[in-house]
């Protein structure tokens, strides 16, 4: 288990906000955040480059005060950070001198796994920025590391080799027994890799958990906001009875003018806008006072009915709607 | 007007160049080949080109040693007062080198640096040391600051790549840093020691003798006039010249 508790630290513009995280051995652990929030800093620091308050410790040990050569990470930058002056061979044997053999990775599996034949005596200059990736990737590796740090590794990866990338990193943990810690901003590529996932705003862990948990569950109206969710209504659209509170309701998961049945909720508004996409419609619907938006797949409404003007029924099941506290109101949260 | 632009820049480039290149070939010209062969084996002159290289290198080696983690610091860290640090680098480029021979003599010929050199059994006055600190003190900014222009261009997520590979801070320091910012220290080096080549007016005031080639110079333009020291003159701009290209052209062979 790798565990951060209270991670505090400063550094120019960028802050870390009582850091607390848990994640298990062999975990994929993927830290989903805007940028600026803090993520690399927070990977720089799991990888002792900052000083800061609080304690880190792995498999029991703290290690909060052990220097980076001594902490057994493998840290992959979003630019991937190879030696310039090196060659394909040199960066991923870098190791070699500080590693001892037993402790390294087979030279030959790690090659084949990674698909590096045919760039061994390349020139840094001229990889592709796959290409790249694949080398970093396999000199943090080659070194052995109990801990896999990736910051952004598929930003600077051509949209269409993603997949294959997202392949090779999702079968790390299992094939080099790694724990990997992955930060991103890229919702699929979260969903795809983590077995757990963590939302920093602001230089603050504000969620943690599993991956539907955490991408259906916002635990609060920022992380809402910050996962897409557009409807953030208040509770009496819901509930008459509610006199504060708000939640947020999946635009996806809301039907328009079919009768209620199974659906926990209904309430009726007034189409004020139809936006049309290449197969689906959005409609922003007022109700209450409130722009509710409702998105459908274009079979799913008669498009002559239903457009601005018309009064429609929208339905919804009680796992579209994530409550919220009433204390937190949709004006304090930074959008 | 493109063409204006193009030819005013063009015109103007070339002025400049001339006036760079102009004189060393008057001076080789003026000399002559049968003179300047001469001076080739007249050993006075080469004992005086050979010390002058010498000591500017050694001083070049002694700041190498000290001004790279100076460089380092100043590159990498942002701490209170390093304005004032850069600043102070940069004033031997500010001073009179006359006033800065006077300045050294002073600090270093007299009081406690003095009992300390004596006690290390160097002295000032009339030596090589004497030389070396004289060059050292007027052309040391150039090594600095062109290392630390080298160590900014080195990105730091490099250093901490090799530190999670297991390399520690020196390590790191001489196998990542120092490869990757070369290029501006040697230059900075070279910069360095052929700005100690030319050091006459602070090198005069602390030793006259033994004679760096820019004082034989003066010595033989002031006793036997012009005829006797264009040639100390042209061997030094060829030995000098040619070592430097030499040098820059190994550098810059290779991008990194």
């Amino acid at each position: 288990m790798l565990e951060l508790r209270k991670i505090g630290l400063r550094k120019g513009a960028f802050a870390l906000r009582q850091v607390s995280l848990a994640v298990p051995e062999r975990d994929y652990f993927v830290i989903l955040g805007r940028t600026g929030s803090g993520k690399t800093l927070l990977l720089e620091t799991i990888a002792g480059l900052h000083r800061h308050t609080g304690a880190i410790s792995f498999r029991g040990r703290e290690i909060t005060g052990v220097p980076p050569e001594r902490r057994r990470v493998g840290f992959v930058y979003q630019d991937f950070a190879l030696f310039p002056h090196l060659s394909v061979t040199g960066n991923i044997r870098f190791s070699d001198r500080y590693r001892e053999q037993a402790g390294r990775i087979a030279w030959q599996e790690l090659i084949d796994s990674l698909d590096l034949g045919e760039l061994l005596e390349r020139d840094i200059r001229y990889l592709s920025g796959g290409e790249k990736q694949r080398v970093a990737l396999a000199r943090a590796i080659y070194s052995r590391p109990d801990i896999l740090l990736l910051d952004e590794p598929l930003s600077a990866i051509d949209p269409g080799f993603r997949t294959q990338i997202m392949e090779n990193l999702k079968d790390l943990k299992r094939r080099f027994e790694v724990t990997v810690i992955h930060v991103t901003h890229n919702f699929h590529e979260a969903a795809y890799l983590a077995d757990r996932i963590g939302i920093m705003l602001d230089g603050k862990l504000v969620q943690q958990g599993a991956v539907q948990e955490v991408l259906h569950r916002p635990a609060s109206i920022p992380v809402a906001r910050f996962l897409g969710y557009r409807n953030i209504l208040p509770q009496r659209l819901i509930d008459p009875h509610a006199a504060a509170g708000h939640f947020a309701l999946n635009a996806a998961q809301i039907r328009v003018d079919t009768p209620p049945v199974g659906d926990d909720y209904s309430m009726y508004g007034v189409c004020r806008e139809r936006n049309e996409g290449v197969n689906h419609y959005e409609l922003v619907v007022e109700a209450d006072g409130c722009p509710v938006v409702v998105r459908l797949t274009k079979q799913s409404i008669d498009p002559v009915r239903v457009g601005p003007g018309a009064t429609v029924q929208l339905s919804f099941p009680r796992s579209a709607v994530t409550f919220f506290p009433p204390a937190e109101s949709p004006d304090e949260a930074p959008v | 007007m493109k063409h204006l632009f193009n030819l005013t820049f063009l015109l103007l480039s070339a002025l400049v160049l001339l006036f760079i290149v102009i004189p060393l070939v008057g001076l080789f010209g003026g000399v002559g080949w049968s003179a300047l062969f001469t001076a080739f084996r007249d050993s006075e002159i080469m004992g005086s080109v050979w010390l002058t290289m010498k000591v500017s290198f050694y001083g070049t080696c002694l700041i190498l040693v000290t001004g790279l983690p100076l460089a380092y610091l100043i590159a990498r860290h942002d701490f209170r007062g390093k304005s004032f640090v850069e600043s102070l680098i940069d004033i031997p480029v500010m001073l009179p080198h006359t006033a800065a021979g006077i300045a050294l003599l002073v600090a270093f010929n007299r009081g406690v640096m003095d009992d300390i050199f004596k006690s290390l059994g160097i002295r000032i006055v009339d030596t090589e040391a004497g030389i070396m600190i004289a060059m050292m003190f007027l052309s040391a900014p150039f090594l600095i600051n062109g290392a630390k222009e080298g160590f900014k261009n080195v990105d730091p997520k490099l250093e901490n790549v090799a530190r999670t590979l297991g390399a520690g801070r020196f390590a790191v320091f001489f196998r990542v840093v120092l490869p990757n910012a070369r290029r501006e220290i040697v230059n900075g080096m070279l910069m360095m020691w052929s700005r100690g080549l030319g050091e006459f007016g602070a090198v005069v005031i602390i030793a006259y003798h033994p004679m760096v080639a820019p004082v034989l110079i003066y010595d033989r333009f002031n006793n036997y006039g012009l005829t006797y020291s264009a040639p100390v003159a042209a061997v030094m701009i060829a030995v000098s010249l040619s070592t430097f290209l030499l040098v820059r052209w190994v550098n810059n062979r290779k991008r990194v």
